[in-house]
């Protein structure tokens, strides 16, 4: 009996869905695929140690005590030990969190809002708007960053404020010059041609048009820009230009250990992978949304 | 290519006159220079003498011609706190040290670079290319200043094998490693990661498979003929770090005591020095401005599609 060379189609029963591939779960499953789980869970830590630092603190962080200073780290009372005034690192982490976060965030705000407003005013206006805002792109692109920030804070008086919009108003340069290109490219789609065919007026256009579709972008450079912020934030405070003391910056903990890195190795440990987890969090999980709101890019 | 030159330049002085504008601006319009740069306990006559010498009580426009005037002519003011020694005097005598430093930490990272980014492209998903991916990752996230402490810890305090402090001319060579090497570790991971992905593009390009075809060793493949290629994009990237480069310099110098401009920078500003933290900022913009011109020029020639669409 010969054998049928092809073989018989097999009936496909439509299988039940496990529970796990429906509703919320999936949902998750879909929008965290691929995510930096670390980081985010990291960053989510730093933000509520920012928002309930007094909940979370052993100790005050900026109350002195004489007769504890330089513990090392123990299990018993000081976890990451004291320092030279004998307060407790973990305290002043926990509140350092605050000022890193909240630099970090706020720097991003001012400078995206900056940035995309130059960009937008650029893209649309073109002619000599775009001539001379691009010059004044690339002439804040070649300013020592960090030096004019050390001399205007200098002028200024540090302050949590004054760090911020030094920060902010220096680093808007990589936002103008991506979504500039991103809005030239907008602005030559066909929706937005036949929206301005149609008599939609410039405002309209850049509202309805052109802002919701760089949201996408603005949030990946915003996130990767919060960890230089938070860098420059601890650069600043490191060089005793950033908050003023006694308020515990990740930044200034380091300045302080420096005297004390021949007899005390936890004062500059600690503070630094704070630092280091913190920049490293906002760096994967911008990379991460840039892979994830591409399509191009995205792998499904 | 001569017009794009001579555009190219145009601009590079319109965004240094831009700079000298916002120096200006900044030292005039954030309140009185002059109670910056005196002490609180200063006398009347001084404060007299600070405003003549200075021509602070003249009208703005008139500060604004004499700023440039004098920029035009090199002279940046005396110093406040050396001696009244020329500004720019006190600029080129620390000039040295940060060049020294700069180059060192370049080079290092340049070479390391290299090096581990070839390797970790030839052997793409391998363990060493995990591993270097994961040491760039976390290369890029760490504080130049945090690098510089934990090296002391290392090294100095631990191993006792390097100084910490000091510059050339009182350690000699031995005091350049710790600083260049905290320097250059900024940029080890940029460089590796260009390398790793420009190096795999070369790999898969013809001419390299056309060498292999005819039999060349797989050593003297990458190293002698993919590694050349692969290798530009480093010197591109360098303008874009140069920036930052001075930013980490600042910051290195500091921590080092390295005697250079960026610590020079930060000790000006703590005495209210502005001359000359006003020359230190001018001239690191300029040399950002000009370096940038010197490699917009020099791939305008390599690459004469630039010059049209520029």
């Amino acid at each position: 009996m010969a054998r049928s060379t092809t073989p018989a189609p097999e009936l496909v029963l439509p299988q039940p869905v496990p529970a796990h591939k429906t509703g919320l779960v999936a949902w998750g499953r879909s929008v965290f695929r691929g995510a930096p789980v670390f980081s985010l869970c990291f960053l989510t830590l730093a933000v509520a140690c920012a928002v309930c630092a007094p909940l979370l603190a052993p100790y005050d962080p900026i109350q002195t005590n004489r007769t504890q200073t330089l513990v090392p780290p123990s299990l018993s009372a000081h976890l990451l030990g004291t320092d030279h005034l004998g307060r407790d690192i973990l305290s002043r982490l926990i509140y350092g969190a605050r000022i890193s976060v909240t630099v970090g965030f706020l720097a991003v705000f001012v400078s995206g809002t900056v940035g995309t407003l130059i960009a937008v005013v650029s893209g649309v206006v073109r002619g000599w708007a775009d001539t001379v805002l691009m010059r004044l792109t690339d002439a804040f692109l070649a300013l020592p960053f960090l030096m004019v920030a050390v001399l205007v804070v200098s002028l200024l008086g540090p302050s949590l404020v004054n760090v911020v919009l030094v920060i902010g108003l220096l680093r808007w340069m990589t936002y103008a010059r991506t979504i500039r290109s991103e809005v030239l490219r907008l602005t030559e789609m066909d929706f937005v041609r036949l929206a301005r065919a149609a008599g939609a007026r410039r405002r309209r256009l850049i509202v309805q048009h052109i802002l919701p579709n760089i949201v996408n972008t603005l949030l990946v450079l915003g996130t990767l820009e919060v960890g230089s912020a938070v860098i420059t934030e601890a650069s600043l405070s490191f060089l005793g230009l950033g908050v003023p003391r006694p308020l515990p910056s990740w930044g200034t903990m380091l300045a302080e250990a420096q005297t004390y890195v021949f007899t005390a190795w936890w004062l500059p440990v600690f503070p630094g992978i704070a630092i280091t987890l913190l920049v490293m969090a906002s760096n994967l999980i911008g990379d991460w949304l840039r892979d994830r709101l591409d399509p191009t890019r995205r792998q499904l | 290519m001569r017009g794009y030159i001579a555009r190219r330049v145009l601009q590079g002085i319109v965004t240094i006159w831009l700079v000298t504008l916002g120096v200006f601006s900044v030292l005039r319009l954030t309140g009185d220079p002059v109670s910056y740069m005196l002490p609180p306990d200063a006398s009347k006559e001084d404060r007299a003498r600070l405003i003549a010498l200075y021509g602070f009580n003249d009208p703005l426009w008139k500060q604004y011609v004499v700023f440039n005037n004098n920029l035009l002519h090199g002279r940046f003011g005396p110093s406040l706190r050396w001696d009244s020694r020329d500004a720019l005097e006190v600029f080129l005598s620390r000039l040295p040290a940060t060049l020294a430093l700069t180059g060192a930490a370049m080079s290092f990272s340049i070479i390391v670079g290299i090096v581990l980014g070839a390797v970790a492209a030839t052997r793409p998903d391998s363990l060493f290319d995990r591993v270097a991916k994961g040491a760039a990752i976390l290369g890029q996230s760490m504080p130049v200043f945090w690098v510089g402490i934990l090296l002391i810890l290392l090294f100095t305090v631990y191993l006792e094998w390097l100084p910490s402090a000091g510059g050339l001319d009182r350690l000699g060579l031995k005091g350049l490693i710790l600083p260049a090497f905290t320097l250059g570790c900024l940029f080890v991971a940029a460089h590796m990661r260009i390398v790793r992905s420009s190096m795999l593009d070369v790999l898969d390009a013809d001419y390299i498979k056309m060498v292999r075809a005819k039999g060349m060793p797989r050593r003297t493949v990458i190293w002698k003929h993919a590694l050349k290629n692969a290798s530009i994009p480093i010197f591109t990237l360098f303008a874009v770090n140069f920036a930052q480069l001075i930013s980490g310099a600042v910051v290195t110098e500091t921590i080092f005591a390295w005697p250079g401009v960026g610590r020079l920078l930060v000790d000006s500003v703590f005495v209210r020095d502005y001359p000359v933290a006003q020359t230190v900022v001018f001239f690191a913009a300029s040399f950002i401005i000009v370096i940038n011109i010197v490699v917009d020029i020099a791939y305008a020639w390599l690459d004469p599609r630039v010059r049209i669409a520029g």
